[in-house]
């Protein structure tokens, strides 16, 4: 059976929700450097959102390349689909939440497993953290099958177009918490959504904050999967990564760690190898280096909890 | 626009992954305006190292735990030397509105000339840093000959 004819709406296609967004996001990040302008110059460094806005455009013509084979993949998973949901407002609820689930545990992944961590850490590795920031994104997620996390649900029965759809609205939502400008929200919506606040313990480099607050849109799946950290007003978030990058420049931001894993994999006696690749930012065979947990662990016991 | 003029568009339109490529250059434009309206904005600021809690402060933050015993400040407080109990040496440099800090891994790459001490940590994108210590970069540069030969 051919893919088109087992295409339930062959005539749904995707919408691309962030470039209608892109003049929003600008307009966003002007009036954001005006309010840093008057209230903390140092929120912004010209050279840091160079670097940024350089990884997101990069971001965007990788993405445009391997665009069609993503679809493709998806078009043939939804061809050998289990049931066919119909194009109606709840199967898009439905994707919403199912995709913000996904990229729940894509993002867990990125942070605990190197290979992936390879390709997202650029995200993270700017010491600021304003809107600027929320556009760093990866050059090399198709090359790491990040897009793994993603597809599936076709085999479900959900329409490519629709997934891509709400994938593009979950990045879309992702843009406006990265920022200092904005303190808290309401209760009941820092008790459901993912917010400012949350989110910047997820980029912040403090012994408790590392790799917490995973989330996309919903708040609650770190909540349920126990990864959830509250912004504590006490302990300001330091932003970057464990061993900051110290530059600004474009390719070393998009390949450094990639680099690194190459050299480790390299040196690293046979049997340990696959180490480098599927275990934890920071591990290494012979216990030279630290990971987040043994971070956390040593800052608790020189910080026992009261 | 005349009708030639709209038709050469396109026809440039129709070309395979043109419109990405005018995505981007229009990207890349409004990109280089942000940077020199944020240049013009004077963001970024002028960040020092106020004073010694504040480098123990930047160590700690730099690697978490590094309780420094000697530190030692750059006379335009833009960078720092730190020891620890260990022997660990530090060297925290500016780096835009922020710092960022090595430990520095011998002695291979520190120079004393006068009251200035050149250090780099052995990675070419953190590059060097002269500190200027004033008398103390004498006695800093005689204890950091024995670093690296510990281990």
């Amino acid at each position: 059976m051919s893919v088109a004819r087992n295409l339930q709406a062959p005539d749904l296609q995707p919408i691309d929700v962030v470039v209608y967004a892109i003049p929003v996001f600008i307009l966003l990040i002007v009036i954001e450097m005006i309010w840093a302008a008057r209230r903390a110059p140092e929120k912004y460094e010209p050279r840091d959102m160079l670097t940024s806005l350089g990884l997101g455009l990069g971001s965007t013509i990788a993405g445009a390349l391997v665009a069609g084979a993503i679809y493709a993949m998806m078009l043939w998973l939804y061809a050998h689909r289990v049931v066919s949901l119909p194009n109606v407002w709840w199967v898009w609820v439905l994707a919403f939440v199912l995709d913000d689930f996904n990229y729940y545990w894509f993002h867990r992944t990125a942070h605990r497993v190197r290979w992936f961590w390879a390709a997202h850490v650029n995200h993270h590795s700017s010491q600021h953290y304003n809107l600027s920031t929320a556009l760093r994104q990866t050059w090399t997620g198709f090359f790491a099958l990040s897009f793994a996390f993603h597809i599936w649900p076709a085999l479900l029965g959900f329409h490519p177009a629709i997934l891509l759809t709400v994938a593009g609205i979950n990045l879309v939502y992702q843009f406006w918490i990265h920022t200092e400008a904005v303190q808290k929200m309401p209760r009941w919506f820092e008790a459901v959504m993912n917010t400012p606040a949350h989110h910047r313990v997820h980029h912040a480099t403090n012994p408790r904050y590392l790799d917490r607050n995973y989330a996309g849109v919903f708040i609650v799946w770190d909540k349920l999967f126990g990864t959830f950290e509250p912004e504590r007003d006490e302990e300001p978030p330091r932003y970057g990564i464990v061993r900051q990058l110290g530059s600004f420049n474009l390719l070393h931001a998009a390949f450094h760690e990639w680099t690194a894993l190459l050299g480790d994999l390299l040196r690293a006696p046979w049997r340990h190898k696959l180490g480098y690749l599927v275990r934890e930012p920071g591990w290494s065979h012979d216990g030279t280096r630290e990971g987040s947990d043994a971070i956390r662990a040593r800052w608790l016991e020189r910080n026992p909890p009261a | 626009m005349t009708p030639t003029n709209l038709a050469a568009l396109q026809t440039l339109f129709a070309l395979p992954g043109a419109a990405v490529a005018v995505q981007a250059a229009v990207s890349l434009v409004l990109i280089i305006g942000l940077y020199y309206l944020a240049r013009a904005m004077q963001l970024g600021g002028d960040v020092r190292i106020r004073d010694a809690a504040h480098a123990r402060e930047l160590a700690d933050a730099a690697i978490s735990g590094f309780a420094a015993q000697d530190i030692a400040l750059d006379r335009a407080r833009i960078g720092a030397l730190l020891r620890d109990a260990g022997g660990r040496v530090l060297v925290v440099r500016r780096h835009g509105s922020h710092f960022v800090a090595r430990v520095l891994p011998d002695h291979a790459s520190v120079r004393l000339d006068r009251q200035f001490l050149t250090l780099a940590a052995g990675e070419p994108r953190f590059g060097a840093i002269t500190l200027e210590l004033g008398p103390e970069a004498q006695a800093w540069a005689a204890s950091l000959r024995r670093l690296g030969e510990r281990a």
